[in-house]
């Protein structure tokens, strides 16, 4: 046996193993593409046979032969038909001019003129490149292991073109016939083996073919469980499994106990599709199978609008499952039925899986967090109840041991003129009782968001001026600054309790003598105020807490300064639920400036105003 | 005028000025002599001072607190009767670990402060 013979019978031997295999998978699944595969493959296999057969020139076979040889252009075009639209009038002249070089080659028999043997060869060659073109366009919209086989069986194409074309230059150059054969052969054989790595990849290249899509799915897929909430991890899931797969969509669908239906976010909206065996979808979450469905639309006519709108023909669905939990689904959108569909539905296979375990990671997180929040909660009331108890003590301690004494000395000497201070000592309690009590309400109030009620018009000039000569003394002036009235609509009540507050703060925070400024005025979309002081400050690491509950700057010494820490709490709350802002500047030991920003109109306030 | 009964003082330790005279008020009515001080350093100067028979211990208190107070008057080698009184829940904890003779949570009932003053200003 020569070399070149031994070129022949293998490019033989790997056209009938891939008619064997392709054929074998379109009678397992005959879908369109799968048997137009297989007759595709069925051409080469039967001009192997006929040809073995050594048929004599002129006889039926040799023209069956070379009818066969003329009808593989025609099968690839029809074959690149079913995953990329061709041309209608494209379809129809392969056709014809196939029919009519049918009928050319019997009529002129084996006599053929140069003429008809280089139109041969032209419809050959032009309508083999045109498949080449189609199957390189499609490999580039594609990824991963479809690109792959898709290039290989571009590569077979171009192969196959060019045994012809050598064909073509036997005829033209006979000289060096033997160069022109050897150059067909090699070229028959590098058809064959492209074309059954493009379209029968053994098991070991489909893996490693899937692996960097996979893996870069995986890298993603990592950081997704720390992602803020559960709908940005759907969103890049879903990005990631169209990327890898080359498809325009995915999406996730997650099972909700409570409705009974599988959740799609599409866009803003969520949208709840009942699994049924009708759909692609339900069959792949009743199942827990994955489901390719070429054509969703014909399937499920109850949901052919929404996947027309994103031009969606062909569906791959592929449970989201983690141990026995059924979580969703995972499916993955294209416009046509891919050529080929198992190897990408044993993608999606493969990302749904991986999906489950982000998802089951989110799910972890989020009842730890959840866990956490329980507890901040708690410990936050624990502090707010010990700090509040606290606080509480201390004047009741006081308010009692007096009540008592009071008693003991009415009981133990009746005749005794009442003890003036020691009930204007009761009373002072009481108050700093009752102040403490409506403190703690508000805070509560606060939180709840329930601070402000009925809103009357405000003169805020007005209201500093009132403040300023209640709290105003011969060591703290307190000055105003207005230039007229500033009205709005506001609670009085609250708004007379903020800037009371920020006065009282501004004052109390200024242990050495200092005048207290108070400026109001108007602003663009703003009723604005500030209270200055030159007292203590605030220190810088406290600029950032300085508003919360129970926050007391750290320069602060607690028994020097009466206070649990909430006016601050309930003024931001006050300035807040009214629509407004409220910051503060401050320089540790020289002063702080509170500024109070409020909309003019209920619920508008420029955030940028600073 | 009430009848000065007891020849040795009592010193009333607390920062907070309403209790401070309100205590010192209480336990001069019932014929006491009262040392006032504001806090632990204030405290210790008294000790000194008037040699009080007991002494009446806020534990939170600016300066020199009540843990500090009573580890000075330990180093110092001074052995004192201390009833501690403060609004903190642990009180009784607190007690023990300064190895106060007693304790008193506030808000005190006027008479479970006076039994307990009066017990172990007899016991010393």
């Amino acid at each position: 046996m020569t070399a070149a013979q031994l070129v022949q019978y293998l490019s033989w031997a790997t056209y009938v193993t891939i008619f064997v295999i392709v054929a074998a998978k379109a009678m397992r699944s005959p879908r369109r593409v799968n048997i137009d595969i297989a007759l595709f493959f069925s051409l080469p296999m039967l001009i192997v046979v006929f040809t073995l057969l050594a048929p004599p020139a002129g006889s039926l076979l040799s023209y069956l032969v070379v009818i066969l040889l003329l009808a593989l252009p025609y099968m690839l075009i029809k074959l690149v038909d079913d995953f990329a639209d061709v041309p209608k009038w494209l379809l129809y002249t392969s056709e014809v001019l196939l029919a009519l070089i049918v009928v050319g080659t019997i009529a002129l028999g084996s006599k053929q003129p140069d003429w008809f043997v280089t139109i041969e060869l032209f419809y050959l060659i032009v309508f083999l490149a045109y498949g080449v073109v189609a199957f390189a366009r499609q490999s580039q919209r594609a990824s991963g292991i479809t690109r792959r086989r898709m290039r290989s069986a571009a590569a077979g194409s171009i192969a196959l073109c060019l045994v012809f074309v050598f064909s073509g230059l036997a005829r033209a150059a006979p000289q060096f016939a033997g160069l022109w054969s050897t150059l067909s052969q090699l070229s028959s054989l590098a058809s064959g083996v492209s074309y059954f790595l493009g379209f029968t990849p053994p098991e070991i290249l489909r893996r490693a073919w899937q692996e960097p899509e996979l893996r870069a799915f995986l890298g993603r897929a990592a950081r997704l469980p720390r992602l803020p909430d559960t709908q940005a991890i759907l969103a890049e899931m879903e990005s990631g499994a169209a990327a890898s797969l080359g498809a325009p969509h995915a999406s996730v669908g997650l099972w909700s106990e409570a409705r009974q239906a599988l959740s799609f976010g599409v866009g803003d909206e969520q949208v709840d599709v009942t699994p049924t065996p009708l759909s692609a979808v339900g069959r792949a979450f009743l199942n827990q199978k994955p489901v390719f469905s070429p054509n969703a639309p014909r399937d499920n006519p109850a949901v052919a609008d929404a996947l027309r709108k994103y031009g969606a023909t062909a569906l791959l669905v592929a449970p989201i499952t983690a141990g026995k939990r059924k979580l969703g689904v995972l499916t993955v959108y294209a416009p046509q039925a891919p050529i080929f569909a198992e190897d990408d539905l044993a993608l999606v296979q493969l990302l749904a899986d991986q999906a489950a375990v982000v998802l089951e990671s989110r799910a972890l997180i989020d009842e730890a967090t959840h866990v956490r929040a329980q507890e901040e909660v708690t410990r936050l009331k624990e502090d707010f109840l010990s700090a509040a108890a606290h606080d509480l003590r201390t004047p009741l301690t006081t308010l009692v041991a007096q009540a008592q004494l009071l008693e003991r000395r009415a009981v133990r000497s009746p005749e005794a003129p009442a003890d003036l201070a020691g009930i204007q000592k009761v009373e002072k309690e009481a108050q700093r009782l009752k102040t403490l009590v409506l403190e703690l309400l508000d805070a509560t109030r606060t939180e709840q968001g329930r601070l402000v009620g009925t809103r009357e018009e405000v003169d805020l000039t007005e209201v500093a001026e009132e403040t300023c000569a209640r709290n105003g003394t011969e060591l703290h002036p307190c000055e105003v600054e207005a230039e007229g009235p500033v009205l709005g609509c506001y609670d009085s009540v609250r708004i007379r309790q903020l800037v009371e507050n920020l006065v009282e703060n501004a004052v109390k925070y200024s242990p050495e003598a200092g005048a207290v400024r108070v400026k109001v005025w108007r602003e663009k979309e703003c009723n604005c105020l500030s209270v200055a002081d030159s007292g203590i400050g605030i220190p810088a690491e406290d600029l950032s807490h300085i508003f919360d509950r129970f926050h007391r700057g750290t320069n602060v010494d607690d028994k020097r300064f009466m206070g649990m820490g909430l006016g601050l709490f309930i003024c931001k709350g006050i300035v807040e639920q009214h629509g407004g802002r409220i910051w503060v500047d401050s320089v540790h030991g020289r002063g702080s400036t509170f500024y109070v920003a409020l909309p003019v109109e209920v619920g508008k306030i420029d955030a940028d105003v600073t | 005028m009430t009848l000065m009964l007891h020849e040795h003082a009592i010193l009333v330790v607390d920062d907070d000025q309403d209790i401070l005279s309100t205590v010192a008020e209480i336990l001069e009515f019932e014929g006491y002599k009262v040392e006032r001080a504001s806090n632990g350093v204030e405290g210790l100067r008294a000790v000194e001072r008037a040699h009080p028979a007991l002494v009446l211990l806020d534990m939170r208190m600016p300066v020199l607190d009540g843990w500090g107070f009573a580890r000075t008057l330990k180093e110092r080698g001074i052995s004192l009767p201390i009833l501690v009184m403060t609004a903190a829940h642990d009180a009784r904890r607190w007690a023990q670990e300064i190895g106060a003779e007693g304790y008193v949570a506030k808000p005190f009932n006027l008479g479970d402060l006076l039994n307990a003053v009066e017990r172990l200003y007899r016991h010393n």
